[in-house]
């Protein structure tokens, strides 16, 4: 039986549509692949603030999810950090398997990324992907007025962009499919707004493999 | 006519509160009356969009408080508009003064509750006790289990309050996070079909300045008996009319609910668990693992709560065992010390000539999920009952007992 779990951390507001992307595309293309799957944002994260960190779930199984209505990743196999200062301060590893997969988006090496890393020895890869260069962001917080929802709260609203990953989302999935094989890349990518950056990614992200042991 | 724009019968990944916006869209509501509490705030930020980007014809009122919210509701309804709204814990109970007035008035506003807890502890998840709190005040109240049945129970909702032999308030009930924020498959509807089903409202005794008429004057005590009767008798004929509507859903949607319980895997079940709302999914995954082992579990799920179904439940319930009654609300001081669904089922199982053990189940407060390990050991407990043909006390705090 293959169950796996995705738990994508982000930051209130300015890039809660970044991680909502990720978790909603994976898990669509998860079910179109004919498997069962789930998305949705952690439950007390929201309403978010801005800048404050939330988490967003994807679960992906090859049987029915009997855990439908579990708040929260118990076991994420594969962390996404949407923004890299949060690879400090928060336990994101918190559960995870041996032989899980680490997401950066950061302009810096996996080796350099490592040391603020806790719990390394689940990792069995740390990927690195410079999202927001790739997809023309000058910083993160750049371009505010295009952001995706007001400045109040994303609870139960829709966002104001329709496209699913036009931005720094699309080279963040790329590195997660490419290095995980969650799902296919073609059932992902003609979702994906951003084909650009999403296709630049895959040859430009950064991998460091490790042996994990078991804790 | 319909403001609403036509529309083919298609298949959407929605969660609950979206359902219930898309319910509330698909009746055509006239005037929808807000106040934001998480989780209902997904829904009317939903209806605020489906209004700002015109595919909803609706007066959009947002109010000060739930108070406010609902005395727009009493007062837009009494002139003859199709009413939704909506909310959630704390904010059903700032409402209450409203709800006696309401019934009494006989006007069907429609209350779309996605429950959270009170306070304490006043957290995102979902307890029962804001809705059950005001289940005697005369609105019809059942909970769904999922998105689509949600969905439905809104357009149910509409068309049996609207009934001119029912003319009741309606609250449609679902679990805060659990149904509210869970995404599944939701069929919606050709419009053509709810058209079908649900005729545009017409109150018959509507404030018009034309046709002058009295809503809710101060009366007399002598005045008051034949209301309270009125009001009684417009609740309990509301039965026959929940059985019509529901059996008149199935035909034109395909999808045929049991007005009062879903019974999943009962027919030789000894002990069953006896549930309302969202939990009931799990329970399925837990019975059918149990049932792998060879144990005789089954659930009894209550989709209507008001009117309560006392025949039915009685008859039902009768056949088994021992009953697990699984709460999900907090019923301080009431006869299991425990919630407030136990009372319920006793009652209704006091006439039966058979009568099951019965147990009270606290699980899921505080809105925390039911895990599959739970209904194990809720079932052990029942089995337990059953072997010893006495039940060891009225209330288990699950988690908190060996």
């Amino acid at each position: 039986m293959s169950y796996t779990e995705l738990t994508v951390w982000t930051r209130g507001i300015i890039m809660d549509k970044e991680g909502r992307d990720i978790v909603n595309s994976v898990s669509a293309s998860a079910r179109l692949e004919g498997k069962y799957a789930q998305a949705m944002e952690n439950y007390v994260d929201n309403p978010d603030r801005t800048n404050a960190p939330t988490r967003k779930y994807c679960r992906v199984s090859d049987r029915v999810l009997e855990n439908e209505l579990t708040y929260e990743n118990e076991h994420p196999n594969i962390v996404v950090l949407v923004e890299d200062t949060m690879v400090k301060g928060w336990d994101y590893m918190r559960g995870m398997p041996p032989g899980g997969t680490l997401i950066i988006n950061t302009h810096y090496s996996p080796d350099y990324m490592l040391r603020f890393v806790p719990g390394v020895e689940r990792l069995a890869q740390l990927v690195c992907v410079d999202a927001a260069h790739l997809a023309h962001h000058k910083w993160l917080y750049y371009r505010l007025g295009e952001l995706g929802l007001d400045r109040l709260s994303t609870e139960g609203a829709a966002e104001r962009s329709k496209l699913i990953a036009p931005d720094i989302a699309a080279p963040l999935i790329a590195a997660l499919v490419k290095s995980t094989g969650i799902v296919k890349m073609e059932t992902i990518l003609p979702m994906i707004a951003n084909k650009n950056a999403f296709e630049m990614a895959l040859s430009e992200m950064k991998i460091m493999q490790f042996n994990p042991v078991a804790v | 006519m319909p403001t609403v724009t036509a529309t083919k019968k298609k298949t959407v990944r929605i969660n609950g509160c979206v359902a219930s916006a898309q319910a509330a869209k698909y009746a055509d509501v006239d005037v929808i009356a807000a106040y934001p509490i998480r989780p209902y705030t997904a829904t009317m930020m939903a209806l605020a969009q489906m209004v700002a980007n015109g595919e909803l014809d609706a007066e959009y009122i947002v109010a000060d408080s739930e108070h406010s919210q609902l005395s727009i509701a009493h007062g837009a309804s009494s002139s003859g508009a199709r009413v939704f709204t909506g909310s959630s814990g704390v904010g059903v109970q700032f409402a209450y003064e409203l709800y006696s007035p309401i019934s009494g008035s006989r006007m069907p506003v429609q209350m779309m509750i996605a429950d959270r807890t009170l306070d304490p502890p006043g957290d995102f998840g979902s307890e029962h006790t804001d809705a059950l709190s005001t289940r005697d005040m005369g609105w019809l109240m059942g909970w769904a289990c999922d998105a689509q049945e949600a969905f439905d129970n809104h357009l149910i909702a509409y068309r049996i309050g609207e009934d001119r032999r029912v003319l009741l308030p309606q609250m449609v009930c679902q679990d805060g996070f659990f149904v509210s924020h869970i995404t599944s498959d939701v069929e919606l509807p050709d419009s053509s079909q709810v058209r079908e089903f649900l005729p545009p409202y017409k109150h018959p005794y509507p404030l018009d300045p034309r046709h002058p008429v009295s809503h809710g004057p101060q009366i007399m005590p002598e005045q008051g008996p034949p209301l309270q009767l009125e009001r009684a008798r417009a609740m309990e004929g509301s039965m026959a009319v929940i059985e019509e509507v529901h059996k008149e859903f199935g035909e034109i949607f395909g999808r045929h609910y049991d007005p009062w319980l879903e019974e999943y895997k009962t027919d030789d079940a000894e002990v069953v668990f006896f549930l309302q709302g969202g939990h009931g999914v799990t329970a399925r995954f837990a019975i059918q693992h149990m049932r792998e082992k060879g144990l005789k579990v089954g659930m009894v799920r209550l989709r209507t709560i008001r009117p309560y179904p006392t025949d039915r439940v009685c008859e039902v319930l009768s056949k088994f065992k021992v009953v697990g009654v699984i709460e999900t609300n907090m019923g301080l001081g009431s006869p299991s010390s425990g919630g407030v669904l136990y009372a319920d089922a006793c009652a209704a199982l006091y006439e039966a000539p058979e009568r099951p053990l019965v147990i009270s189940f606290m699980a899921g407060m505080g809105g925390e999920a039911i895990v599959l390990k739970e209904f194990y050991w809720m079932t052990e407990k029942m089995i337990q009952a059953q072997k010893r043909g006495k039940i060891e006390k009225r209330t288990h705090w699950v988690g908190f007992e060996e």
